[in-house]
């Protein structure tokens, strides 16, 4: 059974190589394939490639090249920032897997998020310790989007910071944001972000996966993970990946140069969806900041509650439209993300939560055909399961997480949780 | 409930009957499942997850089974619900194959399995959950009585009849059960039906060998359980010293591949004794050692619970082997049984079944014990 239309809603878990990059890369496959560290003039050729596009991708974040460390990814980005500190550790409880495993080898605290799942600088402030070396927050979250606000975190440490200084303890601290899942969409400029070091994925801009960088300020010492022949500075030995890192550098070009538009793009494409599902399904529920400047622009997080996700998820690719259920990594150990717990949703929502992603390639007759495809699949679930609208309604309004676009406050009594969607 | 009558009366179950289907992701328990939801039965799906653990060089695939199982669960629109027995089968199955193996058996963890796990907790489960059935995509039959016994029939696929490791599966359990592939003709009919239906899993494999060892085999895992013990490799007429062994434990009878003999002629093996850590081999693939005329049962069980009259039977001693006649001896009261064959038969790995036929139905066994039917020899 072939379906209709092959509709891709995952792009947060993947983006396919844009065209325009492939042909960029597609030379250092075959004719372009010297070592870079070789001594004859051929390979001088693959060093300068692989600098040009150290240079170009330095341009697009606002860094010097010199501070840009190429990785196989952005998980071992994440890993090489936290080998930089011994110290004690600040994560949020909505970071990505890679971030908490690396914190778990740390003297660490983990702030709780508000039930968007943000991150409030004032709970961020109250977790660092005089002896806490590292504060790592995701730009955005992949899973419901939230857009953290880094710049104020950024002043927090920096706050901090100075009174160290001013109080003579030399101990450094530094601010990590792994902006793998906003780059496509968020400006990405370290500056302007005010950390001191930056994880970045090309698989997520439409480039070639198991290629990532840190970026580091000048001050930080990175200590290297992988040894070997010194390449990167000594930081990250192993032959230079110049396929990968020239693929990279112009999709990062891409996604800058397009990234206003299309985030507006994606945004509509979103909200159709968003509109769609909830006329069809009305008690369906979306999640994450209310906001849109707090949020991605092209995901939609959303939830039928009763309804078991795993089988959306055949329903719909029966029907040619490959949706997520969270977080990969979750996914396949079949638990509830950690992200929703950690936001609070109540189980028989977590177990029912798609997150859909819109892309580069996405269409409205896309969206238009998946609204029909989610929308037919939870009504034959529900149906299957004797689930009604008026009681669906009735016991979502009960679960006490808003139906109409973003979650009440919790009210947990912790000082550094709370919803603030209205930020 | 009229299901749980209808089981009584030994007539097929009514419609609405309410059946808990064990999904493996596989393609039997598949159309299984199929069938009973097109004879009209209220039909639950359950993965039963029974081991998740990865090996060197083998990734347990049960998340990507589940996967598949719920594709089925889907099209069919039945539900289907994940349970856990990851410690029954730990405590029933897997310890009790090490241990086993490391008295110098070689056990059949598909009976233990059948009989603990998918004929004992997944039963007494479904059971206390309301069940009228249970049902599995066993290749065998169940018939029943008038008065409410049955019987365990061999498949009509006889080439892929399963009832060698539905043995010790007691009456009351098969009572309860449902085997609806043990009806369809055979194997590739089985998957033609899945295809038809388009159940998704109709290409998949046959599996073969224990599930949770992959197909590695069973070695890593002994040596992931078992501590390695160096010991000779002795050659059964003369009592030479031919070569070392990894672990005695890591032998079976009749095992000819992973001999490390450096070449010269094809070894089998005769014996295994644990204790002296001694692996016994022949190049004579015609040595008495290698037959035997009798087979010593041990933990002998029967489908009715009474053991048979003694008497000529048929008797299978591996997974679709041959069905020999020999003469059968049971003792009801120490459970064990001896079987005479005609004719020397390949002699039969300690710790392996020995199924009694009687016609098609099969009526119980036993545990082949050590040592049995073996022919002193000039060591």
């Amino acid at each position: 059974m072939t379906p209709e239309r092959e509709v891709y809603l995952d792009y947060a878990a993947a983006t396919p190589v844009d065209p325009e990059v492939a042909r960029a890369m597609l030379p250092y496959l075959t004719e372009r394939f010297w070592n870079p560290s070789a001594p004859y003039a051929r390979a001088r050729e693959a060093r300068d490639d692989v600098e040009r596009a150290r240079g170009a991708i330095a341009r697009l974040i606002g860094a010097r090249p010199d501070n840009v460390v190429f990785t196989a990814g952005a998980t071992e980005a994440n890993n090489l920032a936290f080998a930089a500190v011994e110290g004690h550790v600040v994560v949020d409880a909505v970071e990505h897997e890679s971030v908490l495993a690396c914190a778990g080898t740390h003297a660490r605290r983990t702030v709780r998020v508000g039930a968007d799942g943000l991150v409030d600088p004032a709970a961020v402030a109250r977790a660092i310790r005089p002896d806490t070396e590292l504060v790592s927050v995701e730009l955005a979250n992949g899973e419901l989007g939230c857009v953290q606000p880094v710049r104020e975190i950024a002043r927090v440490v920096a706050a901090e910071r100075a009174r160290r200084l001013e109080e003579g303890e030399h101990r450094p601290i530094y601010l990590h944001t792994d902006a793998s899942q906003a780059a496509g969409a968020l400006s990405v400029n370290v500056s302007s972000l005010g950390c001191d070091l930056m994880t970045l994925s090309a698989a997520k801009v439409y480039g070639p996966k198991q290629v990532g960088l840190l970026w580091a300020a000048d001050d930080v010492r990175l200590r290297p993970l992988v040894f070997g022949g010194g390449q990167e500075g000594g930081v990250r030995s192993g032959t230079e990946n110049v396929m990968g890192v020239v693929g990279f550098a112009r999709a990062l070009e891409l996604a800058c140069e397009r990234r206003p538009q299309e985030a507006r793009r994606l945004a509509a494409l979103r909200e159709r969806l968003r509109a769609g599902i909830c006329e069809r399904v009305p008690w369906a529920v979306v999640s994450g900041p209310r906001n849109p400047k707090r949020r991605l622009p092209g995901l939609l997080h959303v939830s039928f509650a009763g309804v078991e996700a795993r089988r959306l998820v055949i329903a719909l690719e029966r029907a040619g439209v490959s949706v997520g259920t969270g977080s990969a990594c979750a996914a396949s150990r079949m638990r509830v993300s950690h992200v929703l717990e950690a936001v609070g949703m109540p189980r028989e929502l977590a177990e029912g939560s798609l997150r859909l992603t819109v892309g580069r390639p996405t269409t409205e007759a896309d969206v238009d055909y998946a609204v029909d495809a989610i929308a037919g699949a939870v009504r034959a679930e529900a149906t299957r399961l004797g689930l009604d609208d008026a009681r669906q309604l009735e016991r979502v309004s009960s679960l006490g997480w808003g139906a109409t676009g973003g979650p009440r406050a919790r009210g947990a009594g912790e000082p550094e949780g709370g919803a603030r969607g209205g930020r | 409930m009229a299901g749980a009558e209808a089981a009584r009366a030994g007539a097929l179950p009514a419609r609405g009957a309410r059946v808990f289907c064990g999904l493996s992701g596989g393609v039997d328990s598949a159309l299984a499942c199929a069938l009973l939801v097109e004879r009209g039965y209220d039909v639950t799906a359950v993965y039963m997850r029974n081991w998740s653990r990865d090996l060197p060089g083998f990734r347990c695939p049960w998340a990507d089974e589940l996967a598949d199982a719920e594709r089925v669960a889907v099209r069919l629109g039945v539900g289907l619900e994940v349970w856990d027995c990851e410690e029954e089968y730990r405590s029933t199955v897997v310890d009790y194959l090490v241990d086993a193996y490391a008295r110098g058996l070689t056990p059949n963890p598909d009976v233990m399995c059948n009989q603990t796990i998918k004929f004992g907790t997944f039963v007494e489960r479904a059971l206390e959950r309301g069940a009228d059935f249970v049902a599995t995509g066993h290749y065998g039959r169940v018939e029943r009585a008038e008065d409410g016994r049955v019987r365990l029939l061999r498949a009509l696929d006889e080439h892929k009849d399963q009832t060698y490791f539905l043995w010790r599966v007691a009456e009351e359990a098969l009572s309860r059960a449902l085997l609806p592939i043990g009806e369809v003709g055979d194997k590739a009919l089985v998957r033609r039906m899945c295809a038809e239906r388009g159940l998704g899993v109709e290409g998949k494999p046959d599996s073969d060998g224990i599930c949770f060892v992959g197909p590695v085999g069973i070695r890593p895992f002994l040596l992931d359980a078992l501590e390695r013990r160096a010991g000779d490799v002795v050659e059964w007429e003369s009592g030479r010293v031919l070569g070392r062994h990894d672990g005695a434990f890591l032998f079976t009878v009749g095992q000819r591949r992973g001999l490390d003999l450096g070449g010269g002629p094809a070894r089998y093996v005769v014996d295994t004794d644990v204790e002296k850590n001694v692996v016994y081999v022949t190049a004579d693939r015609r040595s008495p050692a290698l037959f035997c005329r009798e087979l010593s049962l041990g933990d002998a069980r029967w489908v009715s619970g009474e053991p048979p009259a003694s008497g000529r039977y048929l008797v299978r001693t591996r997974h679709t082997g041959e069905l020999r006649e020999a003469w059968v001896e049971a003792d009801g009261a120490s459970r064990t049984a001896t079987v005479r064959f005609d004719e020397p038969a390949r002699r039969v790995a300690p710790g392996q079944s020995a199924v009694i036929y009687q016609g098609l139905r099969c009526l119980g066994g036993g545990v082949v014990q050590k040592g049995a039917g073996l022919v002193p020899a000039g060591r």
